[in-house]
């Protein structure tokens, strides 16, 4: 009876529950040896002691029934996390299980979907485990557990849905202006997060945040902030997520594309920041055959950095020096871009080619009631070439707080799962890169009126406005394609990224 | 060591004796410019092993020329000369190689080198000096990090 019990454990997939195991092991070992170790046990793998017997029989029901109860569902995320040393002292391991799910009520529902049934043996389980960082190394125990882990993954859905709901339900009370409700209701929200581990947690930290700020409303001002803390903040997104630089590699590769048989080219930079993007398109163009274009940089900044905007223009003088560039640089600063007169820009059309290059400084201006008619308008008449522009593909402008708030929940979780995913960026980094999305988060939320400045539209929204101020739209090559599929390639992200081709514009997603 | 070069070098050892019986024996570290044209045929595990090799030959192996050749070992069209003064200017081929193109090749084995993964991992090379000559003056002492992401190891699928 022995020999076949441990047969039918070792191949049936559906395994007895532990506490049925736990009751054999017990009635078998009475009539085992008087050796310390049990034989049965010890074919296995498993190093327990005769005597231990009941103690482990103990531990493995009382592990049976906090992972059957455990309303939470804690169990994946402690077993994804917890490297067992020693798993065939079976009574510690019982004993660390025991422990550590009573003080590890988290949750991750990203990783939920990294488990799949386990069914086979532990080399199945450790290479689908490989994806995480860190492994298990539970023997053949996996099997039994697994049947537990398929009930808790229905639970750890239930968790984050349960989050989402509350967040929903939260924003709709804010929209209903039933304001001690929605209280209690962050409150709750600001609870559930806290106990959520992974990127779901961190979003609706930020979210519940945000909504908390809009009930009491203390609107974030952005006079308070730091812009140097603001570019540090920028540069470290740059660093670490592929979302800028595919916004800044494609973006040159239009111009290029554009400029190519120009002698003399100047660019106007709506949002000049760290001038992260210029240095390659300057290397491109020292390297096109026929020789460097002359290379002309008006960069448009706020009237606080004047002096920073100085240095940048030096800095990028140097750099076109050693590439052998001809460079000229100005600097422009105005408070808002729709002050923006065109002989300001100081053009000679007879000369250059003019671009036109936007990242992300589109959508600021909207906040105020006609004013991208006008920077449009002033755009058109400077007659470049060739406009630029890169925004997100989010609709975050609609004029009802809760689908904007459940477009914003949407986007920004997948942009925090994406950041989360990578195994790339060290943790402060990734720490660095939520805070500079959670500041947009709270503008999208928590402000309105002309304080609200994250004004994302989509795609067709921009194509429709770009029109109608007299622009043609001009599609992005396959060079461009391929550019950027080969750097998100780099990345890593598996099949996280993907670059689309919508009607001539490239997406990342 | 390849054996191609054992090889070569045997042979030129050979050739010496056969010609001039009374010379003394040929050794490669007296002539650095047939060791240069040696290393310059090497890939680049190689190369990185021959420059550990004793002191002289970590000197020679900083010839800038070799690791160019290396660079543009699979890109069929060689690009123009004025590919040289700009890749000099931003810190020569060999740092080029150690800091975009061998993390590119390690990280996307599959894909035939051509001249887009060329151009791509001379934008970010140009990024990165840009980064040390801007952030650097800026931050401190954080060292550039640009780059970070062809540094960490990353599940590629």
């Amino acid at each position: 009876m022995k020999r076949s019990h441990q047969e039918t454990y070792l191949e049936q997939q559906e395994a007895p529950s532990m506490a049925e195991y736990g009751k054999k092991l017990q009635s078998s070992s009475v009539g085992g040896g008087d050796d310390n170790i049990d034989e049965l046990l010890a074919a296995l793998g498993y190093k327990v002691r005769s005597s231990d017997m009941a103690d482990v029989a103990n531990k493995l029901e009382q592990l049976e029934m906090v992972l059957s109860n455990d309303v939470v569902g804690s169990s994946n995320s402690f077993l994804n996390d917890t490297v067992h040393y020693n798993p065939s002292d079976l009574s510690g391991w019982a004993q660390t299980m025991l422990s550590g799910l009573s003080y590890y009520p988290d949750l991750d529902p990203t990783r939920v979907c990294d488990l799949r049934p386990i069914t086979d043996d532990d080399e199945c389980c450790c290479s689908s485990n490989s994806s995480n960082n860190k492994r298990i190394r539970l023997g053949p125990w996996y099997d039994s557990v697994s049947s537990e882990s398929t009930r808790s993954v229905v639970l750890v859905e239930e968790t984050g849905i349960r989050l989402v709901q509350a967040l929903v339900a939260c924003a709709e009370a804010v929209q209903q202006e039933n304001l001690s409700l929605a209280d209690a209701l962050v409150k709750h929200v600001g609870s559930l997060a806290a106990s959520q581990a992974g990127a779901m947690g961190k979003v609706a930290t930020y979210f519940a945040e945000a909504l908390a700020r809009r009930i009491y409303r203390i609107h974030p001002s952005s006079a308070a902030v730091d812009p140097s803390f603001e570019e540090l903040l920028q540069m470290n997104f740059y660093d670490s997520s592929p979302y800028l630089k595919f916004a800044h590699f494609t973006a040159n590769q239009a111009i290029l594309e554009a400029v190519t048989m120009a002698r003399s080219v100047h660019v106007i930079d709506l949002g000049l920041n760290q001038g992260m993007q210029w240095p390659a398109l300057m290397q491109a163009l020292a390297l096109r055959p026929g020789g460097p274009p002359s290379f002309r940089l008006t960069g448009v900044g706020a009237p606080s950095n004047r002096e920073g905007i100085q240095e940048l223009g030096w800095k990028l003088a140097q750099l076109a020096q050693a590439v052998g560039v001809e460079f000229e640089f100005n600097a422009l600063t105005t408070e808002r871009l729709s002050d923006l007169e065109p002989d300001m820009f100081e053009t000679r059309p007879e000369s250059e080619t003019l671009v036109v290059n936007s990242v992300f400084e589109l959508h600021p201006v909207l906040a105020q009631p006609g004013s991208i008619e006008e920077l449009l308008a002033t755009v058109k008449a400077v007659k470049p070439s060739i406009v630029t522009v890169v925004e997100q593909e989010a609709n975050h402008n609609g004029v009802v707080f809760l689908d904007r708030f459940n477009e914003a929940l949407h986007y920004y979780s997948s942009l925090f799962d994406s950041l989360e995913d990578s195994v790339v960026i060290p943790g402060q980094d990734r720490v660095m890169s939520e805070v500079y999305l959670g500041r947009q988060i709270l503008n999208v939320v928590a402000a309105e009126g002309t304080e609200r400045v994250e004004r994302h539209e989509t795609l067709d929204q921009w194509r429709r406005r770009m029109r109608s101020a007299g622009f043609d739209p001009v599609n992005l090559g396959y060079d461009a394609f391929k550019q950027a599929s080969l750097l998100l390639a780099l990345f890593g992200g598996g099949d996280g990224y993907r670059v689309e081709e919508n009607d001539g514009s490239l997406m990342l997603a | 060591m390849s054996e191609k070069r054992i090889g070569m070098i045997e042979k030129s050892n050979n050739k010496r004796q056969r010609v001039t019986q009374d010379r003394p024996e040929f050794s490669i570290n007296d002539h650095h410019d047939v060791l240069v044209e040696i290393l310059r045929r090497l890939d680049g595990p190689s190369l990185c092993s021959a420059a550990c090799v004793c002191r002289l030959w970590s000197a020679v192996a900083r010839n800038d020329s070799i690791w160019e050749e290396l660079c543009f070992q699979q890109v069929s069209p060689r690009p123009s000369l004025s590919l040289r003064s700009v890749v000099s200017a931003l810190g020569g081929y060999r740092c080029l190689y150690f800091l975009c193109i061998r993390p590119v090749l390690a990280r996307l084995p599959k894909l035939l080198w051509t001249r887009d993964q060329l151009q791509l991992s001379l934008s970010l090379y140009c990024v990165h000096y840009y980064e040390r000559l801007y952030v650097g003056a800026w931050i401190g002492d954080a060292p550039p990090s640009s780059l970070m992401f062809l540094r960490k190891p990353v599940n590629v699928v």
